[in-house]
Parts: structure tokens; sequence; C-alpha cells
């Protein structure tokens, strides 16, 4: 397989099963009722919640397959059953990490209003879920850039699903015609910050970045007028939450 | 290949690393061979980040493409990571004196940051495995050094536009994640060779955070 139909590989994975808290994966040990097919599938999941908790506290490469087994509570055959080492593993968490990140962007990018509003919906899905789980954030981004070249091809193709959501705007913003590259241009503005806060454990800080961020991501489209509007309506719903978080008990 | 950069490198006590018991042999002829020794080492590092990434280079790849042994690589270098942060902050320098030689003489203001631009883009097309090891790499091994070539590409640009501070909205930092972005995918695609080709959307980037959207797209335009 080549490294570009690797990158265009469509990814596939639990995703829909994925529990926010990747603790609940872990089940207790022992004997259980649970039909063999279930055992199986929460024993895979559970592997795939272990690679990243492991990877996360110890980095990827200086974690082991023994590792794993022993955060998973799975024995070593059933591991090899499922994956054909440390890297697949791993590559196969992430990738259900994406598919699940992706769906949720979708759903908000798709969401009513114009097209401003839902790229900011979009971003919002974005910062929310790197600040809600540093150990997945880290995982994602950071241990992501170490596995090696599979990884990193798969980790730009990701890159480029997520900024071609933009492409829509090529249609009315005239820039676009001189900016070939605006969607690169204007998902690096947000890649950039997103890395960095989550490279220096800062990634609760991003939710409270999203006025800031919307109007860099929207500024190559719109110009600073219109970029500065949507970031208006995004304090505005920075502020909401904020509100609505304090009434509550 | 090597003889074209040994002219620059007559001054090597700060250049070489902590490891750097080849310069402080007084005996030119050693002295001349540990020298191409270490170039061949970083070049080969840099190859071998292209293909496999850093992570999955060893040293008996960077020995292999060196044509070294692995004695010779540990008199230079303690271990692969020493070794990389030197090929990374070598070609960074070598990016810096790039853009600053060509950046004096366009003059100032807008030129100045337009030929600069171009020549770090003609330099990185030029040197594809350096371009990646420092774009691509660089920011997972040693982010510390991203950092620093982020304050050192924002203070060239503030000095080409005569001291001028970001006045517009736009976060110059951010800038430099465009930018970076911007060239990363064009290697990662495999079209160093067209890096040049991004001058007006890097010099839009750069000039974004100063002058504004408008004007930036403007000077985009005027040279695409």
């Amino acid at each position: 397989m080549s490294e570009r139909d690797d990158e265009r590989r469509p990814v596939e994975g639990p995703a829909g099963d994925l529990p926010k808290d990747l603790h609940l994966w872990k089940l207790p040990r022992g004997r259980h009722g649970l039909p063999r097919e279930l055992v199986a599938r929460s024993q895979r999941e559970r592997l795939l919640a272990a690679v990243i908790r492991v990877s996360a506290a110890k980095g990827y490469r200086a974690s082991s397959v023994a590792d794993v087994l022993g955060e998973a509570g799975v024995g070593r055959e059933t591991f090899y059953r499922h994956f054909k080492g440390k890297e697949d593993c791993f590559l196969t968490a992430n990738d259900a990490l994406v598919a699940d990140l992706e769906k949720r962007v979708q759903r908000a990018y798709q969401g009513p209003g114009i097209w401003p509003e839902r790229v900011r919906a979009g971003l919002a899905v974005v910062l929310d879920w790197f600040a809600a789980s540093p150990e997945i954030a880290r995982v994602m981004l950071i241990e992501m850039g170490t596995v090696g070249p599979i990884a990193r091809v798969r980790f730009r193709g990701t890159f480029r699903r997520f900024t071609a959501l933009l492409e829509e705007g090529a249609d009315f913003a005239e820039s676009a015609r001189d900016l070939p590259n605006i969607a690169t241009l204007a998902g690096g503005a947000v890649f950039a910050r997103v890395y960095e806060e989550v490279a220096l454990d800062n990634g609760a800080t991003l939710p409270g970045q999203l006025p800031q961020l919307t109007f860099e991501l929207l500024l190559p489209y719109l110009g600073e007028e219109a970029a500065a509007r949507e970031r208006a309506s995004a304090e505005r719903e920075l502020a909401e939450r904020a509100g609505a978080d304090a009434a509550q008990p | 290949m090597g003889a074209s950069n040994s002219g620059q490198r007559e001054t090597g006590q700060a250049r070489e690393g902590p490891v750097g018991a080849a310069v402080l042999t007084p005996s030119l002829p050693w002295d001349l061979a540990a020298r191409s020794q270490r170039e061949r080492i970083l070049r080969a590092m840099a190859q071998s980040c292209a293909e496999k990434s850093f992570a999955g280079t060893t040293i008996a790849d960077i020995v292999g493409k060196a044509s070294i042994s692995r004695a010779t690589f540990y008199k230079h270098f303690a271990n692969k990571t020493e070794c990389f942060f030197a090929a990374a902050e070598e070609f960074l320098a070598e990016l810096g004196e790039t853009a600053g030689e060509a950046g004096a003489t366009a003059g100032s203001g807008t030129d100045a940051v337009r030929a600069g631009a171009l020549a770090v883009l003609e330099r990185l097309a030029r040197k594809p495995d350096h371009a990646s090891l420092l774009l691509v790499e660089t920011p997972v091994v040693a982010p510390e050094v991203v950092r620093r070539c982020r304050s050192m590409a924002l203070d060239r640009l503030e000095v080409s536009l005569g001291g001028r501070e970001a006045t517009a909205e736009a976060s110059p930092e951010m800038a430099f994640g465009r930018a970076n972005l911007l060239i990363a995918d064009q290697l990662a695609a495999g079209e160093a060779a067209a890096l040049p080709k991004l001058l007006p959307e890097l010099l839009y980037v750069a000039l974004l955070p100063y002058v504004g959207h408008d004007e930036a797209l403007d000077q985009a335009r005027r040279i695409a």
C-alpha cells in the first residue's frame, strides 16, 4: 500500500460507541455472563482505551505491548488476535478518535445558519474536544507525531480533511481566487494554536479562545470586519455559556 | 555538495555542539575531515528523517547513509536526538542568513519581506530533506526550536518593515503557524520544487498582522 493510498483510506472505527470517558472502558476482571462476541468487542475496546492511556502517560515510544496489556487487563494472545502490534493498536485507536471528532464537527458544521456561523460551530466542537481530555489531546496531536511514517501520512490526511470543510467558503470569498491554499492558511492558524496549547498542557484554555480563533479562521475569507462580527457572536456565546454554568447548582 | 558550504564555516566553534571536540583540535587537515564528516552526518539525518521520520530513524541508518563508522558518529554526537538538534539548528541558522541577506539587498518595507520570503522558499526547495526536518519533524522532536524559529522570523519581519509592530488584529504567532502549515503541506505532497510558487500566499500571511487583510491581499495579487 503506498503512502497516498493510506492517506485516502476511509477512517473506520468504533467511533459511535466511543465513550467520552475512556476510563469507562475498563471492565471488571473475572467471570461475567457476557456472550463471547460481546467480550471480544469489549476486549478490543479496552485495548484501544489502554493504548491511549498508556501512550499519554509514558509516551508512545516508551510504552510496550506489555504496558497496554496490563492497563487493559487482557492477555497477550487476545491482543494479537485483534492487532498486529503496538503501532496497529495505536493507529486504530487514533483513527477511532479522529472519526468520532470528525462526525461531531460535521454535525455542528451542517447545522443551521450562514457559513461563518457554521464554521464557528464546528470550531467550537474542535476546541471543546481537545479541552475535554488532555490524554486524548496529547495522543492525537503530540504522540501521533512520534509513531513513524505511516502515522505522519495519516496525520496530514486528517488535517486536510478538516480544512476541506472550509472549502465551501471559497465559493463566495473573493480572496480565494488569489489564495489557492486558503483553507490551509485559515486552518493553519487554528492548528498551530491548538497544537501549541496541548503541547504545553494548556488544552483547557482552548474553549475560551473561541472568539479569537473564530476571527483568525475566517479572516482570510472575509477580512477583518466580517470576521470581527463572528468573533463578537462567539464572545456572546461564551458569555451565555458561562451564565448557564453559573446558574447550575 | 559539502564544499559549497565549507566557505562559510571558517569559525566553527560556536556551531559545534557540546561534543565539538573536532574543532578544538588545531591540526587543520583533521579538522577539515571532521567537519565534512559532521556535515555528512547532518545530511544523512535529514535524508533519513524525510524517508522514515525521526522516530523511525536509527543510528545505523545515519551511519550507513553518511558512510562513516558508528564510532565516528559518537565522536560528534552523544545520541540521535543531539544530532537532530544540530541539524535543525544549523539549517535554521542557514535560513536566517539567507533571508537576512536577501532582505538587506532589497532594502526595506514590503520589498524586503518579499525578497526574504522568496529566498527562504528557494532554499527550502533546494533542500527538501532539511525543509521537512525543520517543518515536519521539529515541532514533534524539538518544539523549543520551533518557538525560536518563530521569534526569529517575526523579529526579522518587523525589522524589514522598519520596526513596525503588529497593528492589524491578526496575531503574528498565528501567521507563522499559517506559513508553517502552508509549506509543510506542500512538502508532504512531495512538491518541494514548487515551493517558490507559494510566494504570494506567504507574503499575504506575513503581512496580514501588520497591514491587514485588504492591503496584504493587494500585495499578494501584485506579485501573483
